[in-house]
């Protein structure tokens, strides 16, 4: 028995054009006279990076409403919020890298905003690892729940923990992590297109992604509906028979 | 739920009274799955107070997984059920647990404690004064290796010492996996022992046994559990 | 578990200056954060040990015995500090040695060690009920752990560079009373929720 549903399509669409106008700005937009055109990278890390806190930010509004209300539906805003963020995350970190070397001739400056975002990686891949290892769909929300809370709450005091740190160490060189103040208009509304876009980009992964975790429960309900043997049945009578 | 509306308790009225008060377990429709694996399906059970229950059924029928059901450690995931007048996915169940007993297949004992260390720390948890440990470890006859370490005694006096610590506390419901199991032929009447006074007493026992004759002895009646089911 | 974790963390701060060199300048410079990467590594072994140690008979006797889901995660919380204090002296004593680290401000450093043990003790032991029975089990708990770790590490660190240097700590202790009292309360709020499944 199959579960027939009209899949949403606009979603699609919707990413697609968003994408479409941000690339077209992007490229359309002025090269910066230090970087030259290593800049345009900055259009997608910026945005993607403004997404892995949004993207966690709903991962700790879904837990704590799943805690308060234990709606399955809030869970299922957690979860699929994480899983998108926790590419953005890593998009964000890899195209910081890759515009840094060339930068500044290193891989990794131990910016605080930098760091932070690698620590929250690990918080979310800790977050689905756990979703992953909990079969029962009530205890996986519960605990993913918890941990989200506990994760969220931790993520300020671990920034101001490692702002303050960067504060008493500043790096020796001129390097400014935040890169170099972006005064040209047309590379700034690039910039602010590419945020919402990806914002939209994001609306529309999470719309899918939900959508996906429903059919999957229904998938789920409906097995279980039929009537299947239960565990205690594949444990027969033994016969010896010829066996001895 | 335990006093009647004249303040009597329900555990201390005579045998023939039980039947006026409500069942101490109501178990209507009751599935129960493991992760995605289902162990128990429409379990329908009413327990009153003073019965003894017996409790059979093959290998990995799901009895073990019954008891602690009934013993509100696990959540049903289809139907509804009460246990002391609490209601199984309540916040409630947190608060007659204390007067739920369980002696399971494996012993809940902490190997690193003596057998009388254990005993004070049930007393203690449980609100009983530790001046009782030892005259329950006599009773059971463990009086002379109260202290020795739970882990470098055998399966059969840990069994002994979860019956000492039954005794010492005050119970309306009593489970029992296997109880006769492990323990010698000396401390065999424990179980019908212990038993007996509970349903005196006006609690009710669920007794896991393979040893139908035994139990049929002792049990008011008998439930066989088969296909995830009870009949 | 101490018995492991103990030699365990001391062989740790052996093989760094195999590794990097043995300087006695250099080590005196990286010691200190060497010996809190290393707590923080190796100390939530000991909570997840104590944790892991519980198996599920003898949740079901503690919960029929009518133990609230609160006071055994604090009482696990304390059993976990109290080791914890124990590894962190031990192998402290290890790292004096090794490292040629100054004592400074014995009381703050003391004070510190406390603070830390109850925040990895609070963090462990937490962590260890959300993973309870999955089938990662306990692996996952040092993963969870770590990066929810760092405000300890940095704390901790800062406070020791602060007493050599100087310069303000009271910041850095109290950020790391924050963390305790952060995971202490979301500890003990969500016992309950975390037994029930």
């Amino acid at each position: 028995m199959t579960v027939q549903t009209r899949s949403r399509r606009w979603p699609w669409v919707v990413m697609g054009l968003s994408l479409a106008v941000a690339f077209t700005l992007s490229m359309v937009s002025p090269a910066d006279s230090v970087q030259g055109d290593l800049v345009r990278i900055m259009y997608v890390h910026v945005p993607a990076a403004w997404l892995a806190y949004t993207a966690f930010f709903v991962t700790f509004v879904g837990s704590l409403a799943y805690l308060l209300t234990k709606n399955l539906r809030w869970d299922r805003v957690a979860a699929a919020s994480a899983e998108i963020g926790v590419y953005f995350t890593g998009l964000a970190l890899a195209l910081g890298m890759i515009w840094a070397k060339p930068t500044w001739g290193v891989w990794w400056t131990w910016d605080a905003r930098l760091t932070l975002t690698f620590i929250m990686f690990f918080v979310y891949l800790g977050y689905l690892a756990l979703r992953r290892t909990t079969d029962d769909p009530i205890a996986r929300a519960s605990r993913a729940a918890v941990l989200g809370v506990l994760g969220a709450i931790q993520i300020p005091i671990v920034h101001f923990s490692v702002v303050w740190w960067r504060t008493l160490h500043q790096p020796p060189s001129l390097i400014r992590p935040d890169g170099p103040a972006i005064q040209d208009p047309l590379m700034l509304t690039a910039l602010i297109v590419g945020v919402v876009a990806f914002t939209i980009v994001y609306a529309a992964l999470m719309v899918k992604r939900i959508e996906l975790i429903h059919l999957e429960e229904r998938r789920l309900a409906v097995e279980r509906s039929i009537e299947r043997p239960v565990a205690g049945e594949a444990v027969t009578v033994p016969q010896l028979g010829g066996a001895l | 739920m335990g006093h009647l509306e004249d303040g009597r308790r329900v555990e201390n009225l005579p045998a023939e009274d039980h039947g006026l008060v409500a069942p101490l377990v109501v178990l209507d429709g009751v599935g129960v799955r493991i992760g995605s694996t289902q162990i128990l399906r429409d379990v329908n059970l009413e327990i009153n107070a003073g019965e003894v229950v017996g409790l059979f059924g093959s290998n990995g029928a799901g009895k073990t997984t019954a008891l602690r059901l009934i013993a509100t450690l696990i959540r049903p995931a289809e139907g509804s059920g009460t246990v002391l007048g609490a209601d199984l996915t309540s916040p409630d169940r947190y608060d007659v647990r204390r007067r739920i007993g369980m002696i399971g297949h494996v012993p809940g004992i902490f190997p690193e404690l003596t057998l009388a260390e254990n005993l004070r720390y049930a007393a203690r948890v449980a609100g009983v004064p530790t001046d009782r440990v030892e005259t329950v470890l006599a009773a059971v006859g463990l009086a002379g290796a109260a202290d020795r370490p739970a882990g470098a005694s055998s399966h059969g006096m840990q069994r002994r010492a979860e019956f000492a610590r039954e005794l010492m506390i005050d119970r309306s419901l009593l489970l029992l996996d296997e109880p006769h199991s492990a323990l010698d032929r000396d401390a065999v009447d424990l179980v019908e022992g212990l038993i007996e006074r509970k349903a005196a007493e006006g609690g009710a026992v669920v007794v896991v046994s393979h040893d139908r004759d035994r139990i049929n002895k002792i049990a008011h009646r008998t439930v066989e559990l088969a296909g995830g089911t009870l009949s | 578990m101490l018995w492991i974790t103990i030699p365990f963390g001391t062989i740790a701060l052996l093989l760094v200056p195999l590794a990097i060199g043995t300087d006695a300048v250099l080590l005196r410079e990286i010691g200190p954060g060497m010996y809190w990467v290393i707590v923080m590594l190796f100390g939530v072994l000991v909570s997840v040990g104590r944790s892991s140690m519980e198996t599920l008979p003898q949740q079901d006797a503690s919960a029929l015995l009518g133990l609230d889901p609160a006071a055994g995660f604090v009482g696990r919380t304390v059993s976990s500090a109290i080791l914890l204090m124990i590894f962190e002296s031990v192998v402290g004593v290890v790292a004096v040695g090794l490292y040629d680290i100054s004592i400074i401000g014995p009381l703050w450093l003391l004070a510190t060690m406390l603070i830390v043990a109850i925040g990895l003790a609070l963090l462990g032991t937490l962590t260890g009920a959300i993973v309870n029975s999955s089938s990662a089990g306990t692996a996952l708990v040092p993963l969870l752990v770590a990066p929810l770790s760092v405000p300890l590490l940095l704390g901790a660190t800062q406070t020791y560079d602060g007493l050599l240097g100087g310069y303000g700590i009271v910041s850095w202790v109290l950020l790391m009373v924050a963390v305790v009292l952060v995971v202490a309360i979301i500890g003990v709020v969500s016992s309950r929720p975390l037994q029930e499944t």
